[in-house]
């Protein structure tokens, strides 16, 4: 049966989860990144993240929800996301990776999608299940994230037109790569703030000074 | 005007008055009450026992020998020098246990400084009885302890000799033995290290513990044996080792795990072997259930465990085998980790557990399911705080805690607060749910964050058919009673709603065939348009 490939953007993400292989492919070769809609995905992922600590059912809910903090909710999904993006894009342009930063993160997000979905199941059925009904939980989240797993291999590698040992690889250095870039910034950050503190003593102690 | 004036002056200075009272009533704690929430944070509580008396050995005067007349000539003349048969009691030393025999209301305070066992009632009414000289029938001569270090009292009630249905048996710790004996000082059974080959070469035996159950199992509790306690067949023979800890799970012992199944026996054997904790402290309830406790800042394994008489812990059944008793958290200050280590267990008639913490010199209070009512006690010099707790007691609502540093026993008496919580939870533990829900309504007018009493009510709801509402109590309060009340709840729901259900079921498959069949229609048209 012929896909007619000529689909709204939108439609690219499901398309391609349905077809974990050639549909990378496919879309490499319509050229149809898409920012916006890789956007809205990982805006969907930061939403999803926050119901699933708020929504989920007293039953299955095990996250500390007595202080609702969003900041590090953020930090986990889309900090996470573009410093995988920028991560996988610094490493695979110094090794022949054909990825733009655009195409990395449009084929990120969309591998997204599965993992996304299968969440949302997952928070209304933690409101419908009880206890000894866990095990669909569990099933649909390990199926949401070996999907989503499966979907991200394939979208790099596509990307970079690697092989899959080197894909895996790729990835595996990405990781590393982020951990590096996470430490850099927390670095910074520190550092500023002592900058910042340093500013602020001269200025309160030239208030004292001048008798302000 | 001027009286209005007046009035209104009287009257707030009454009300001052009143509540200054009321200030003073409360000061005379020390400590504050304080319970846990849902999320394992601590919350402030009211608290169900404050201090009633404090007492040393000082307050009692002077304690009587309770050997005869003539038995007191022959100590005289078997030591040669004078035992008067009253002696002033003086300060305890270093007491190390305290045992209440339930059936004559005795209270036994084991001072092993003195190497004495001191006797008195409940109330400290009668007048001490100094338990000193013991006669051994088989020598024929009196002997003493050294420093002993528990004791337990057993009744034989088939016993026709009114002295020989008291059983008391007291762990010798210096002497390595344990000694039974009568309500006379009779010896009627030594307990000594077994020469059995089980038992370990090098491995002495200093008796720390003592409980018998009801059998005449003698179970010891040995602080370098770290395979259980010592347990004794009523003939006296070692019959084998009772109630071992389990081995702590640290990344060490599963790395030596591994490393033992790759290789071989001999290189094996080069490893350190890892060993559980052992307990420091055990006790046993009427039904025959023998309680432990480890006293470990580190160990997070079987802190507290409830085993039947085959050695299981039954708490592991019901969920509790990871559950941190006594604090939750430790806190480290000034080079130091402060922590719970408990040290003491005492289970009472009503099943309560009561967990007495040497490192905060805290009581924990739980329910005989491991649900926890009360934390009081502190560490300090006040009256109600402690400095080296040894022993926990409890008969009749009231505890008694032995502190061997300020040799002296406190007694806490139950608040009102205490005993409606315990009314409450007597009521529940019958069954009664419904009747227990006004109690527990009244504790929570008065301490509207007590966890339990929600879970109380939880239940009442629960027992009448209200689903919702017993889902409201136990929202964030109990995750297994929630799970009972909403599959009550989604049952009922789905019953009721069934039509609706039904309905709109079918109108999605009549829709699904519907727009599939247009889907069809239309393609057709398109692909016949094309062409």
């Amino acid at each position: 049966m012929r896909f007619d490939l000529d689909m709204p953007a939108w439609k690219w993400p499901f398309y391609v989860a349905r077809h974990p292989f050639e549909g990378f492919e496919d879309l490499r070769w319509k050229k149809a990144y898409n920012t916006k809609v890789a956007m809205v995905i990982v805006l969907c992922f930061f939403i999803i993240t926050v119901c699933q600590q708020v929504m989920t059912g007293f039953l299955f809910n095990t996250s500390y929800v007595k202080v609702f903090n969003i900041v590090p909710l953020l930090v986990q999904t889309i900090i996470l996301f573009f410093t995988w993006v920028i991560g996988n894009w610094s490493l695979c342009t110094l090794f022949d990776g054909e990825g733009s930063v655009k195409a990395i993160c449009s084929v990120s997000a969309y591998a997204l999608v599965p993992y996304l979905i299968t969440q949302v199941v997952v928070i209304i059925a933690s409101n419908v299940l009880l206890t000894g009904e866990a095990a669909f939980i569990v099933f649909f989240q390990y199926l949401g994230i070996l999907w989503s797993v499966v979907l991200m291999i394939s979208g790099i590698k596509t990307v970079h037109q690697y092989s899959i040992p080197k894909t895996l690889l790729a990835m595996v250095f990405t990781v590393a790569a982020m951990v590096i870039i996470l430490f850099l910034l927390v670095l910074l950050l520190s550092l500023f703030q002592q900058v910042y503190i340093f500013g602020f003593s001269i200025y309160t102690e030239l208030m004292y000074r001048f008798s302000l | 005007m001027p009286t209005m004036k007046k009035i209104a002056a009287s009257a707030i200075s009454a009300i001052m008055a009143v509540s200054m009272l009321c200030s003073s009533a409360f000061a005379d704690q020390p400590y504050e009450g304080y319970n846990y929430d849902w999320w394992g944070d601590p919350v402030p509580s009211q608290t169900g026992y404050v201090v009633d008396r404090v007492v040393t050995g000082l307050d009692f005067g002077v304690g009587k020998r309770y050997n005869s007349e003539a038995q007191l000539k022959e100590i005289s003349e078997q030591t040669g020098k004078e035992v008067p048969a009253e002696e002033a009691i003086e300060e305890f030393k270093e007491p190390q246990d305290l045992f209440v025999d339930r059936e004559t209301k005795s209270l036994y305070i084991v001072d092993s400084g003195n190497n004495r066992i001191l006797v008195t009632d409940v109330e400290y009414k009668n007048q001490f009885i100094i338990m000193d000289y013991f006669y051994n029938p088989e020598t024929k001569k009196y002997e003493t302890l050294k420093n002993p270090h528990g004791i337990f009292v057993k009744h034989d009630n088939n016993s026709l000799n009114e002295n020989e249905s008291t059983m008391i048996y007291i762990a010798d710790y210096d002497n390595n033995r344990v000694i039974g004996c009568y309500a006379d000082g009779t010896i009627f059974q030594t307990f000594e290290r077994p020469s059995d080959e089980f038992y370990g070469a090098e491995v002495t035996f200093q008796p720390n513990k003592v409980v018998v159950d009801v059998a005449g199992n003698v179970y010891v509790n040995i602080l370098s044996i770290t395979d259980g306690a010592v347990m004794f067949a009523p003939d006296g023979s070692f019959s084998n080792y009772f109630g071992a800890n389990r081995v702590e799970q640290t990344a060490q012992a599963i790395a030596n795990k591994f490393w033992r199944t790759i290789l071989s026996r001999e290189a094996a054997a080069s490893f350190i072997q890892a060993v559980p904790m052992e307990f420091n402290n055990f006790d046993i309830d009427d039904d025959g259930f023998i309680y432990t406790v480890t006293q470990s800042k580190s160990a997070t394994t079987d802190i507290f465990k409830k085993m039947n008489p085959a050695g299981e812990n039954i708490l592991i059944n019901l969920g509790y085998s990871d559950y941190t008793y006594g604090d939750m958290a430790s806190y480290y200050y000034k080079n130091q980790t402060y922590g719970s280590q408990i040290t003491d267990v005492d289970v009472d008639e009503n099943g309560t557990i009561r967990l007495l913490d040497f490192g905060n010199g805290r009581i924990f209070e739980y329910t005989d399911e491991c649900d926890l009512l009360f934390i009081y006690g502190g560490k300090g010099n006040q009256k109600g705080l402690f400095t080296n707790v040894t022993a926990i007691e409890a008969y009749n609502s009231v505890v008694y805690v032995l502190d061997s540093r300020k040799n002296s026993i406190t007694t806490f008496k139950r608040t009102e607060f205490g005993d409606i919580v315990h009314e409450a939870m007597s009521l529940y533990n019958l069954g009664k749910y419904e009747e227990a829900s006004g109690p527990w309504q009244e504790v929570l007018t008065r301490d509207s964050n007590y966890w339990f009493a929600y879970i109380g009510l939880g239940n009442a709801e629960l027992s009448q058919g209200n689903y919702s509402e017993a889902m409201n109590y136990f929202y964030r309060n109990s995750r297994a009673g929630y799970n009972r009340a909403f599959k009550q709840y989604r049952m009922q729901f789905v019953r009721d709603n069934f039509n609706v259900f039904m309905i709109i079921i079918l109108v999605l498959i009549i829709a699904l065939i519907v727009l599939s069949k247009l889907r069809k229609h239309f393609k057709k048209k398109k692909a016949g348009g094309t062409k």
